[in-house]
């Protein structure tokens, strides 16, 4: 896998003039001269040039004074001859068939550009750094200013689309989310799935949120995707390893960079309800419908609710009180779209002012960043204020040390969107149009609609405006991280480094929900809740390494040994406030009487790593990594982790028989293998826990409190680490010296896999956390990228990536062949297929006559207006084993494709990034919008195509049921209606940019200035109907259930990059 | 300078900390260090009736299980909470059905609470031998009290009665024949019998207790006589006995009276509210109480059968300004979610009925009469006189739909005397009501994840 930096010199300025003009030499020979400079017109002094003739013998070598101009008087008039300039990190500038005029001079204007090939690029491996060219392994490298295109508050939003093999679900689009990084696949599914984030060689923790990174602060990011690059971090780098390097100072002089935008944010999904007169219809359609069908012989659906009580109806069966006026279509009706209600368009700004420089020995960089996200949903968002202070100092040749500090603090007005009646998304799939959200004096409206429909029992929710709008859910976070080093060259070659890490963390939650506002099927007033919740964290890491670096002849060796420590103690209390008296103290202090629980955790890594590298000949290339984790994690009897990692790698091209051409400059095969673990098990895992003390446990003899304990997890004394075995080919290109093209073939088979596995629940326990089971991961990526192609006076760079995976499972626990997860028991992990599999019923149509209904097959309880269903195995029963698979959230393939365009002082960067062969189970809308169920609010999708004999008799959803929904429709949740296509095409990020320059900013102390304006997400192209393509959850095994996930929105920005 | 850097390094590169690889929980207990002494094995114990108050079991879903799917109760809005109580009041329960899961689920979690008390008890030395031969009775108590209703509701049901050391072991096991259930619940109960005590702080399980769910085991068997012989054991012992008033029954200020026999506790406002039940929320009609679901009401036929001479008319069963008939035994709490009212498992008006069962059987038809006319009369009513076998059975069924509506009972009476599908079909058919109910249903389904989780454990026909 290959990507590289796009420079902006790189693709601003071409590559390389000439110039002729003809001029008299002074003696016999014509006098020949030239001037080389940079791409940026500097004079360049000192360049090497060298002279051959035709046929290879060298004339003359020079150099360029220190005007940067040379000149030569060796050169025979009339004969032809190359000339080549040569300079440190300038590309060899090449003039080829010059003649000299017979008694005329020459002038030569050469323009040279920065060395750019990518395969000079110091690439960050762990423990370490290497030439691109010499890696082995499969380490994908994305610069900052890369990442930057993406204006977000996290790395991870910007990682999408950018390099082969990385797939970023943003499965939530609340501000302060952590969308999900899937490295090569899914290799786990119960165990934690979150690759390791190392921050200048300090591993944070696992799951560790990534809004505590700014963005702005970003060098480059490299990712190891293969176990054995990553081999060297050990039990903890299964799931890949995610190394950022910040920035620090890169010249003497004091640079002061201020980036600065703003914009807003809409929704940009395709959800839409019906309004007030067709919801009318709709809910009363779906009431008749059930007191008809229960009993068709004896109930019309003339029946008043007189009749309709005294035949039996229950509640559901009788018309809601209040549609008359809507269902005879009287206008000017209240008639809100609580879409709109508590969607909106939503400011994001970021405010970044970053300092640099240096002094004699020591350099700094410190920077201040404000970043501020409202959500698109009322009353939430995310602000961010975060620091970094970075000092190097070089105390002698052989010692110097450092010093990095990073300080934030965020705060979050949070919603749990989880589906239920008292989250937004939730809320609204339920609210009615017939009700208002404020009162006509300006007043939130309060459980107006949990008060008109309980005679009848509707949808009882309380206003979602007033709901989001009165209840505080509010976290704040303070963290700070960083590193000291220190590193000493003991003799020559061997250097020791010194690493002491700290990452200290506070959050702190408060919630309250008044009592003046009501909740789900409770009307106010109602009792208030409060709580709160203090957590903090400290971690730290102490590691001592020691690096000897040796060259032989042609035999380059590079030998690292080290040892790590690593501790983490996290402590939390959640106190629960009842009998709150008022709403005086919107807090848990209102509360005069309290439930705690608190909650400790720690755990402790010690490992031994070490790695050999090796070089011959800049040609073949070698290494061996080993690394031992121990960790308080696993159980007593496998209490150390040994992973292991070998590569191979050959640079054809330096080989004599390569040919020698423009066409291939550079070829490298490369073959690792290695192993890898997976270390988030939890703290205690492996021990049988006894749980007790709280409701569940105590018990109360006559009304004396008995306090209570049990065990709630199995023992296991032999849990450890899941197993990434893994090898990876990999063959590296590069075309005229500009276009690098990878490609890799990767197989990795995680075993152990920590499973919570569902057990026989005849032994006291649903499930019990084992080491048992097999998941292999295969794939093969292609990445390209181009350093700036001029189409006329435009100059083009294109880094493009395609990723194909296929995810297996070999094995799971002994006799077990399947698990079942998700809201409707579809989502199978079975053996033999992809993790996460959709299963489900192919609805063929819909029961309209009786006729169909005696003679088809069908599911048990089918009514008139439900789903006709395949009978796909034909043994005339519908049943689960008519289900046929339907795909699955893990993607076949994902892409994506930047651009850079630059015109002059323009510059125009398009990201797109895509996911085909993703299916999404819509849980919502299969229980809820688009069941047919008349308690939620239809979808216009489900109301336009909904089956009515008469009001749509050519329908093809089933028909509006709500009394009398049935055990059949219940059950066909589980099929192809519910299960969609969420392939997507994103123009993820486009930003137009020009570049200012002239006499007023140097005036104004700018050296540069860089304004644009861009967006995100601008461009979505997908068939999936509901919020957010990207939708899934936490967990593995529900891949791709959609519940209320928050839409990622789409961002308009302004905004500029100023230099001082 | 170059020698002390060397030193610091060495030293402090030869500092290790696998000691600290060995971390224990902070905030939790661990099994393989419990259970040492009395008191942590009372917490085990406690913990064991805790699961008794599980929505699983007591706090919730038994009593609906036992009753709603009879004519006794019905659920007023089907289609709440995903149907899982419309499907059993309906006869369409599927597989999935969440309350069968957790049932299912919530007994074995008991009977394995029972278990590993069971299984560690004797090496603990208890301060006095009677309290840890009264626990070991206890739990055996408990476990036959689960594995009797499992037996009831689902048919063969997997049987264990040993500590989980591997949970890997069950699979490929499946369900034990119900007749060897049946063998380790009388076996349980006898030897529970052997070493209770006769009285104990209210809440714990006493002799008569065992005796009582003894005698109902044997009368489900139609094993009358030796029904009879534990009834009359717990009649004779004397401690328990009707109160005068039916109002004095379920009254929160006389809970633990002498009429209850085994009751699980609940109490309302006790560490923050977590030892009350949702019963009485989810089985108050729909919108007479905040967050009311309308689960398990009675019928307005059976409150029908309420004479106005019936003292248990408005005290067992009371009607909303509505009209709507709801179950009064629970007493509507302060929290709506905290309620008070313990769920009686066995009453002495239950034992008394059971017996008058047990003599008509038998043949002993004045006894019978006698015991019945003992409960009808403290509720107000007249002495039944007929002494015609048939006449007893009729008349003993209603009292017992009159007297225990709303503890669990009618379905289960229902399917111990054969009549579950002629009454219910005819019911159904009186109402109006498409329902037909087949010989499967007088089985539960068992729970979907468990055939998923373990295809060893066969469904029960029909499903």
């Amino acid at each position: 896998m290959k990507t590289f930096t796009i420079k902006k010199w790189q693709v601003l300025l071409g590559c390389l003039f000439l110039f002729c003009s003809v001029t008299r030499g002074q003696s016999g020979n014509p006098k020949i001269s030239g001037t080389v400079t940079s791409e940026n017109g500097e004079l360049l002094a000192f360049v090497t040039v060298k002279i051959e003739s035709t046929d290879g013998k060298i004339i003359q070598g020079t150099t360029t004074n220190e005007s940067g101009i040379f000149s030569t008087t060796t050169l025979k008039a009339g004969s032809i001859y190359n000339f080549f300039f040569s300079y440190i990190g300038y590309e060899t500038a090449v003039v080829r068939g010059y003649q000299v005029n017979e008694g005329a001079g020459g002038s030569i204007l050469v323009r040279m550009k920065t060395s750019a090939s990518n395969l000079d690029q110091v690439v960050v491996i762990g423990y370490g750094s290497q030439q691109k060219r010499f890696v082995t392994g499969s380490v994908a490298k994305i610069g900052g200013d890369q990442l930057a295109s993406y204006s977000a508050g996290n790395f991870a939003q910007q990682l999408s689309g950018k390099a082969a093999g990385i797939v970023v679900n943003d499965a939530s689009g609340q501000p302060g989310s952590n969308p999900q990084i899937s490295i090569r696949g899914i290799g786990t599914l119960t165990a934690g799935r979150n690759p390791l984030i190392v921050v200048d060689g300090f591993p944070l923790t696992e799951g560790t949120s990534f809004n505590y990174i700014n963005p702005n602060d970003i060098e480059n990011l490299e990712v190891l995707k293969d176990p054995a690059s990553a081999a060297i971090y050990g039990s903890r780098a299964a799931n890949g390893v995610i190394l950022i390097t910040t920035k620090k100072s890169k010249s003497e002089k004091t640079n002061v960079t201020l980036d600065v935008y703003t914009g807003f944010q809409q929704k940009a999904d395709k959800v839409e309800y019906v309004d007030a007169y067709d919801a009318a219809i709709y809910f009363t359609e779906a009431r008749d419908w059930g007191y008809v069908s229960k009993n068709p012989s004896a109930r019309s659906v003339t029946d008043d609710r007189a009749t309709r009580i005294a035949k039996g109806a229950s509640l559901r069966e009788l018309p809601l009180n209040y549609l008359a006026p809507y269902l005879s279509k009287q206008p000017g009706l209240v008639n809100t779209n609580w879409l709109d209600e508590i969607f909106r368009e939503a400011p994001m700004s970021n405010f970044n002012l970053a300092v640099n420089g240096s002094s004699a020995k020591s350099s700094y960089y410190a920077s201040f960043n404000h970043f501020n996200q409202e959500g698109i949903i009322i009353n939430n968002g995310l602000k961010r204020y975060s620091a970094t202070f970075k000092l190097d100092s070089e105390v002698s040749k052989k010692v110097n040390f450092g010093l990095s500090l990073n300080p934030s603090y965020t705060t979050q007005r949070f919603f749990n969107f989880n589906g239920g009646f008292d989250e937004p998304i939730g809320m609204v799939t339920a609210m009615y149009p017939f009700f208002r959200p404020y009162n006509e004096d300006g007043s939130l409206a309060i459980s107006q609609q949990i008060i008109a429909n309980g005679p009848e029992d509707g949808a009882l929710i309380e206003n979602p405006v007033a709901a989001i709008k009165m209840t505080t859910n509010n976290r704040n976070f303070f963290r700070l991280f960083g590193n000291t080093y220190f590193n000493y060259e003991i003799v020559k070659n061997l250097k020791y480094k010194f690493l002491l890490g700290g990452d200290f963390a506070s959050s702190n939650f408060d919630f309250y929900n008044p009592s003046n506002l009501g909740a789900y099927r409770t009307p106010a007033p109602k009792p208030a809740a409060a709580s709160e919740t203090n957590g903090t964290s400290n971690n730290y890491l102490i590691e001592h390494t020691l690096t000897y670096t040796k060259k032989i002849g042609e035999h380059d060796f590079n030998l690292l040994a080290g040892y790590s420590f690593q501790k983490e103690n996290t402590k939390s209390t959640s106190i629960t406030g009842t009998n709150i008296a008022d709403d005086n103290i919107p807090n848990v202090a209102g509360a005069s009487a309290f439930t705690a629980i608190p909650e400790r955790d720690r755990w402790v890594q010690v490992s031994y790593l070490t790695r050999l590298q090796y070089i011959y000949n800049q040609r073949y290339i070698a290494s061996a990594t080993y690394r031992t984790d121990g960790s308080s994690r696993f159980g007593s009897n496998n209490k150390w982790g040994k992973f292991p990692s070998l590569t191979a790698g050959w640079i054809l091209s330096k080989e004599k028989f390569f040919p020698k051409q423009n066409l291939v400059t550079f070829g490298k095969l490369r073959a690792t293998w290695g192993k890898s673990g997976n270390n988030q098990i939890g703290s205690y895992g492996s021990l049988a826990l006894i749980t007790g003390g709280n409701g569940a446990n105590n018990y109360v003899y006559g009304s004396a409190l008995a306090p209570g304990f049990s065990a709630s997890t199995t023992p296991n004394p032999n849990l450890s680490w899941e197993t990434n075995t893994s090898y990876n080919f990999g063959a590296d290109l590069q075309l005229f010296n500009r276009i690098d093209l990878t490609a890799e073939y990767y197989n990795a088979t995680t075993s152990d896999l920590l499973l919570d596995v569902p057990v026989p629940q005849q032994s006291g326990f649903a499930t019990s956390l084992q080491n048992i089971g097999k998941i292999r991961n295969t794939g093969v990526e292609i990445s390209l990228g181009t350093n700036g192609i001029n189409l006329g006076a435009v100059s083009w760079t294109v880094n493009g990536n395609i990723s194909f995976n296929k995810n297996k499972v070999l094995a799971l626990a002994p006799g077990q062949t399947q698990i079942i997860s998700g809201g409707s028991s579809n989502i199978i992990t079975k053996v033999g297929a992809s993790v996460a599999t959709f299963y489900g019923y192919q609805v063929t149509g819909i029961f309209k006559t009786q006729e169909e209904l005696n003679s088809l097959p069908k599911l048990p309880g089918t009514l008139l207006g439900d789903y006709i269903v395949k009978d796909e195995n034909k043994d005339g029963v519908i049943d689960t084993k008519d289900w046929i698979p339907m795909g699955a959230y893990l993607p076949k393939f994902t892409y994506g494709i930047s651009n850079v365009f630059a015109y002059k002082k323009w510059q125009l960067t398009l990201s797109i990034a895509g996911v085909e062969g993703r299916k999404i189970f819509e849980s919502n809308f299969a229980t809820r919008e688009e069941s047919g169920e008349g308690f939620a609010m239809p979808t216009k999708y489900y109301f336009e195509h909904r089956y009515h004999p008469v009001n749509n008799p050519d329908g093809f959803l089933g028909q509006p049921n709500y009394g009398n929904f049935s055990a059949a429709r219940r059950s066909v949740r589980a099929s192809d209606k519910f299960i969609y296509d969420a392939d997507f095409i994103r123009l993820r990020d486009a930003q137009l940019s020009y570049n200012l320059t002239g006499a007023l900013l140097a005036k104004a102390g700018i050296s540069a200035a860089r304004i644009y304006v861009g967006g995100n997400n601008l461009v979505t192209l997908t068939k999936f109907r509901g919020y957010n393509p990207e939708a899934t959850t936490g967990s593995v095994l529900t891949s791709g259930q959609s519940v209320s996930n928050y839409p990622v929105a789409r961002t308009y920005l302004i905004g500029c990059n100023i230099n001082f | 300078m170059k020698k002390i850097a060397i030193n610091i390094i060495i030293i402090s590169m030869l500092f290790s900390c696998t000691d600290e690889l060995d971390q224990i929980p902070l905030t939790n207990k661990e099994l393989s260090i419990f259970l040492r002494t009395e008191t942590e094995v009372e917490e085990y114990v406690n913990a064991t009736y805790a699961a008794l108050q599980s929505n699983s079991l007591y706090g919730l879903y038994l009593p609906a299980m036992g009753e709603i799917p009879s004519d006794n109760t019905f659920d007023e809005v089907p289609a709440n909470d995903a149907a899982v109580y419309g499907d059993m009041d309906e006869f369409k329960t599927i597989p999935a059905n969440g309350i069968v899961a957790d049932n299912w689920r919530g007994s074995y979690i008991a009977i394995q609470r029972c278990n590993v008390v069971l299984s560690r008890i004797d090496k603990v030395t208890f301060k006095t031998e009677a309290t840890q031969k009264a626990r070991v009775g206890e739990m055996k108590f408990i476990r036959a009290l689960m594995y009797f209703n499992l037996v009831r509701f689902y048919g063969d049901v997997p049987l264990v009665v040993d500590e989980t050391k591997d949970p890997n072991v069950f699979f490929g096991q499946g369900r034990t024949a119900a007749s060897l259930v049946y063998e380790q619940v009388i076996k349980d109960l006898n030897e529970s019998i052997a070493v209770l005590p006769a009285t104990a702080v209210p809440g714990r399980v006493v002799k008569t207790a065992a005796r009582a769910l003894l005698g109902k085991v044997y009368l489900t068997q139609k094993n009358y006589t030796k029904a009879k012989a534990e009834f009359d054991a717990v009649i004779s012992a004397n401690v328990h006995g009707l109160l005068p008033s039916v109002a004095d029954v379920f009254s929160l200020t006389n809970e633990n009276n002498k009429e209850i026999i085994f009751s699980v506790q609940f109490a309302a406002g006790l560490n923050g509210n977590t030892e009350g039940s949702i019963m009485y929320q989810q089985f108050a009609p729909s919108g007479t109480v905040s967050g009311a679901k309308g689960h398990n009401l009675p019928t307005k036929e059976l409150y029908a059968k309420y004479t106005d001479a019936d003292t248990r008319k408005g005290v067992y069963v009371a009607l909303t300004p509505g009209g709507v008939p709801f179950n009064n035994k629970l007493k509507r709490p302060t929290v709506i979610t905290d309620g008070a009212s313990d769920v009686v498992v066995l009453r002495y008006a239950d034992v008394l009925l059971m017996q008058a069962e047990a003599e008509n059987e038998i043949g002993n038809a004045v006894a019978a009469r006698a015991l019945l006319n003992q409960v009808r009369s403290r509720a107000g009513l007249t002495n039944i006189t007929s002494t015609g076998q048939d006449d007893l059975r009729k008349a003993i069924e209603l009292e017992r739909r009159l007297e225990l509506i709303g503890e669990g009972h009618r379905w289960l009476d229902l399917l111990r005397t054969g009549q579950a599908i002629s009454v219910m079909n005819s019911w159904f058919a009186g109402n109006n009501i498409l329902v037909t109910v087949a010989q499967k249903h007088l089985f539960l389904p068992v729970p979907q994840g468990q055939i998923d989780t373990d295809p060893a454990i066969k469904q029960n026909p029909g499903y």
